[in-house]
């Protein structure tokens, strides 16, 4: 021991390593290629207010070129680009979305003030690819309602779909309590088909054993 | 010589400071974005009506239905042991203590499966896993299970077996709401009499 603190040079030795190794740490600190920058809350305003969402009408200045500041970008994969895409649209499938290249393209899209539409056969296809686009923080993509197959059930007369709202998800196409109690009703009302209900049950015993 | 020890120790002092002034990190957990996109790309989170009809019916201890619509929309009607919480409210205090619970299998649904999805995709991103999403969401399953449509003659027996199935589970599912609200002290009795019914209908 005394041997060692008569030797300064160990010390800084020890000084010299001990800096190495904080500047190795500090160089190598993982720097993720891709970083979100939408908290989680901000995702959940987004999608709740429904921002970034583009009306299948809204396409047809886009289609006839009166607006040029919009790229369409078709997620489905090669194959089904191949059979039948909306008009000028490119395709980027979604599994290929986050390879460097695309990001590097949709960052200078970005910085170009171009608004990037993606799309996929359906609203649902591309939501998940729209979500992580929004979330590492390309606030210009947006996502086209009703998707390709909405598209293409409207094809020139686009701009009349307004008036068909079948784009428009989240809504409920029955009052669920009502049709869910169908049977409730009908046996309430008339109450000697209690006696029914009964007897049914009684089958159910016999199958219950049966099996 | 000492004093070099005393250096020494300063500096790590300094050094370990700069602790207070690193960027907050509890994301730890949160799933980064290429694994993200690779689970949104794989369609096994979609759980189809059927699946889960036959989960409710026997019981499935594992499965944790999870109703995104809002408050209101969750008191007129839900699935039976769905508890809400309301996609707005996915990162509110509290409601996270729902998701990720050991071995439950947590399903979201909405009307239809947006609603459900884009809470999935959060979820996901906050690292929790066994989540899934019901495919076509209420409005499914209103047309699957509680209102089957009959197939055509000359659909497969797949589509028939399946068709029986889903009679046998709207009997369950509409015929269990009569139990629990018409006769009080009977009602858990009808349950699960029917219940077995219904498997029978569907497993025989």
């Amino acid at each position: 021991m005394h041997i060692h603190e008569l030797n300064p040079k160990k010390t800084v030795i020890a000084l010299v390593l001990f800096a190495v190794v904080i500047l190795f740490g500090l160089l190598t600190v993982v720097n993720p290629r891709l970083k979100y920058t939408q908290t989680p809350e901000e995702t959940i305003e987004m999608v709740v207010w429904e921002e970034g969402t583009v009306f299948p009408y809204e396409l047809v200045d886009v289609l006839d070129g009166s607006i040029d500041t919009v790229l369409l970008i078709d997620l489905r994969n090669n194959f089904e680009y191949g059979k039948g895409h909306i008009q000028d649209a490119e395709n980027i499938s979604s599994v290929d979305l986050l390879k460097d290249e695309n990001i590097d393209r949709l960052k200078q899209l970005k910085e170009d003030g171009i608004a990037v539409v993606v799309y996929g056969k359906n609203q649902l296809e591309a939501n998940g690819p729209w979500m992580v686009l929004r979330q590492l923080g390309f606030d210009n993509v947006k996502i086209l309602l009703g998707g390709y197959s909405y598209y293409t059930k409207w094809g020139n007369n686009l701009g009349d779909s307004y008036a068909d709202d079948a784009y428009f998800l989240g809504g409920a196409d029955h009052d669920f309590a009502e049709v869910a109690s169908t049977n409730f009703s009908d046996d309430e009302t008339s109450n000697t088909k209690a006696k029914v209900t009964f007897s049914r049950k009684k089958k159910a015993v016999v199958a219950e054993g049966g099996c | 010589m000492n004093r070099n020890y005393i250096y020494l120790t300063f500096l790590i002092l300094i050094l370990s400071a700069g602790v207070f002034f690193l960027p907050e990190r509890n994301n730890e957990k949160f799933l980064n974005p290429e694994d993200l996109m690779w689970d949104i790309m794989n369609p096994s989170r979609f759980i189809t009506t059927d699946n889960i009809a036959q989960m409710i019916i026997e019981k499935d201890p594992t499965l944790e239905l999870i109703d995104v619509r809002s408050v209101d929309e969750y008191n007129d009607f839900t699935l039976q042991g769905a508890i809400n919480i309301p996609l707005d409210s996915l990162c509110a205090e509290g409601y996270q203590d729902y998701l990720g619970i050991e071995d439950m299998n947590a399903v979201f649904f909405s009307n239809d499966d947006i609603k459900a999805d884009q809470a999935w995709v959060i979820a996901r991103r906050l690292g929790f896993g066994s989540i899934y999403v019901l495919k076509g969401g209420l409005n499914c399953w209103i047309n699957t299970i509680i209102i089957p449509k009959m197939p055509v003659e000359t659909a497969s027996s797949e589509a028939f077996e399946q068709y029986n199935f889903r009679k046998g589970a709207s009997m369950y599912f509409t015929g269990a709401e009569i139990s629990s609200d018409n006769a009080g002290e009977k009602s858990s009795v009808k349950v699960t009499r029917k219940k077995k019914k219904a498997v029978a209908e569907g497993g025989c």
